[in-house]
């Protein structure tokens, strides 16, 4: 995801009118508006979770605003009592941070009729988890003729040049940081191990990118060969006839929850729950699951089917087993120096 | 027709034109930046404890005035890259026929017809491991192995170079062609020859335009966040990026504020830089 010159500075300036003139924001009967991510996430909610919420509650009204986890944090900080966005989208990182800083509410846990039905690890009280974020091998098929299957194929001298990773700004490059500091003894408490690994692995490295889209970008140039990567990401391309498969590797697929939260002092309490709802029942993650979305489904009565089920788990018993989840409390207590550390030694 | 009204001085001007361009500035962008100084005067990322923690922290980090320095070197890269190749074509702008002038502006206006990310992924096609410049160094047998081109400060060099190219030709296109040309044609019949008369006439006469092309080309290069990302990469950090990463991804504003001050102040201080450069000379060349 690209953050533009354009959009930092209409949120600064949004954020500065808003701060000097809170009247700007003066409370008003306004449609739902749900700020979900840019890209695929947006098309995937648009065709398939709004139809299915606006069914359900009497055409309500709804808006998309799609922007980044760390700008609706931003929007929301500087409006908290009244925030203009009602539910937010966040990885796990950033979910900390809302409610680290008391900005979303309890889900109301006792009135959802789904909430029971998730798997264990996308319930959150603090809002549910409706899909994962995957992250495995991605990798050039045409150039790389033996799948890969584990994080340390990365290091196999015939990948010299052909790697390609993200620095740590992004959920996947610190996720994956941690997977590597975990394969070698470390834990999300003590990365050292990966970063020496990181450093035996500079011969190979092709390219550090940006972010996540950026890097999925340089399979189509053939900047690289192999690299982490974000299952979702990776389908896009693959649609668009890229040359790039998706494995899961033998440590674990790292499984990021993507929550979904009501913002704290939300006008439209009621229908932030209600959306919230739509986007947990089996019907709607089914459909999500399906092609061209490929969204891996939390809610255990979803049958797995298609790509998901070939590439990833069959069932949700299988998908426990296969996915790895992180402790990204404990990451976000360090990540910053992390990410410091990063900034200085990793050079290529 | 009557008795003219109390004669008024034609030259006079109101202030108040300026007026609601002036107020726009004061609320969307003094403001902002005063509340933006405010929050860099904190020692703690919740703005609570007044401080110049965030100030001591980035001027005593090696690290972190290596970034700073690296950006301003990068932009002077692009600004000396622009000026070379831009000073020539404006010379021939003013030289050649009214035909070829309209060609020579539609190719220097068309990179502003697309949009940075269009130009700056176009470079990465360029660019590329299996792109243009490697693809055919490859078939010609130049080069065996692909040479890394991408995400390298070359590269970020010469595609920002060509990204802001306009910023520079414009201003120098302005600056030649309200230079005399009798003088070229004065300089050469006493006695100058070709070089002498460029070095000594129209180079300093064409300086207002090389100061202006150089800092809008230089502002536009340093923060050239797009660019920067996309051909940089994520491990060639620079200032804007810098920025990002402590403002959005670590959430940590009062550091972030601080850098943004300092690289303003950075910025503020090179631009002044070439000013005085280009009065001191400009006293010169009328001496």
């Amino acid at each position: 995801m690209i953050m533009n010159r354009r959009s930092l500075l209409t949120t600064a300036l949004t954020l500065g009118a808003m701060k000097a003139f809170p009247g700007l924001s003066f409370a008003q009967a306004r449609p739902l508006v749900f700020a979900t991510f840019t890209g695929s996430w947006e098309e995937a909610h648009k065709a398939v979770l709004v139809p299915a919420f606006r069914k359900a509650n009497a055409d309500a009204a709804i808006v998309l605003d799609p922007m980044l986890s760390v700008d609706q944090i931003a929007k929301v900080n500087a409006a908290k009592a009244n925030p203009p966005i009602d539910v937010m989208l966040h990885d796990p990182g950033p979910a900390l941070i809302a409610i680290g800083q008391d900005l979303v509410e309890p889900y109301p846990v006792e009135k959802s009729v789904h909430y029971k039905d998730l798997i264990a690890e996308a319930q959150e009280p603090m809002g549910p988890a409706p899909f994962f974020q995957v992250v495995g091998l991605t990798y050039n098929p045409e150039a790389v003729k033996t799948p890969p299957t584990s994080w340390a194929d990365l290091w196999k001298p015939e990948f010299k040049g052909r790697v390609g990773i993200t620095n740590l700004n992004s959920t996947l490059g610190t996720g994956w940081l941690v997977e590597i500091a975990k394969m070698r003894g470390g834990s999300e408490a003590n990365v050292d191990p990966a970063f020496k690994a990181l450093e035996e692995l500079k011969p190979n490295l092709a390219a550090v990118a940006a972010n996540p889209g950026a890097l999925a970008t340089l399979f189509q140039q053939g900047q690289i060969d192999i690299s982490p990567g974000n299952f979702n990401a990776i389908q896009i391309l693959k649609a668009r006839g890229v040359p790039v498969e998706f494995v899961a590797p033998k440590e674990g697929a790292i499984a990021f929850k993507t929550t979904i939260h009501i913002v704290k002092n939300s006008p439209n309490r009621e229908l932030a729950f209600k959306l919230i709802e739509a986007a947990l029942t089996p019907e709607v993650q089914t459909t999500l699951m399906n092609p061209p979305y490929l969204i891996v489904p939390t809610n255990s009565k979803v049958t797995m089917g298609g790509e998901i089920a070939r590439v990833l788990a069959k069932d949700t018993a299988e998908l426990k087993k296969k996915f790895v989840f992180q402790d990204w409390k404990k990451i976000n207590e360090q990540r910053s120096a992390w990410i410091e550390r990063f900034n200085r030694e990793i050079k290529i | 027709m009557g008795t003219a009204p109390a004669s008024r001085d034609v030259t006079s001007y109101g202030m108040g034109l300026a007026a609601p361009l002036a107020l726009f500035f004061l609320l969307f962008f003094v403001a902002p930046l005063l509340q933006l100084f405010w929050l860099s005067l904190h020692n703690d990322t919740a703005g609570l404890h007044w401080g110049l923690g965030q100030y001591l922290h980035f001027l005593t980090d090696p690290f972190s005035l290596g970034v700073l320095g690296s950006t301003l070197l990068l932009g002077a890269e692009v600004t000396a890259v622009c000026l070379v190749l831009g000073f020539p074509i404006a010379w021939l702008y003013q030289r050649v026929g009214p035909k070829l002038q309209t060609i020579i502006i539609l190719i220097v206006l068309l990179p502003l017809l697309t949009s940075v990310v269009v130009r700056t992924f176009a470079w990465i096609v360029i660019l590329g491991r299996q792109g243009i410049i490697n693809a055919t160094l490859q078939s010609l047998g130049i080069i065996d192995t692909p040479l890394k081109l991408l995400y390298t400060q070359f590269g970020v060099v010469i595609a920002l170079a060509q990204v802001q190219m306009p910023l520079m030709t414009l201003p120098l296109i302005t600056a030649l062609g309200r230079i005399e040309p009798n003088l070229d044609d004065a300089s050469c019949s006493l006695g100058a020859g070709s070089w002498r008369t460029f070095f000594r006439v129209v180079l300093p006469l064409s300086l207002p335009g090389v100061i202006a092309g150089c800092t809008l080309t230089y502002a536009a290069a340093i923060t050239a966040f797009i660019t920067l990302s996309l051909v940089g990469g994520g491990q060639m950090l620079f200032m804007p990026m810098y920025l990002y990463q402590q403002a959005s991804t670590l959430q940590n504003w009062p550091f972030a504020a601080a850098i943004s001050i300092i690289f303003l102040l950075a910025v503020l201080a090179v631009v002044s830089v070439f000013t005085t450069l280009g009065r001191l000379s400009r006293g010169h060349g009328g001496a």
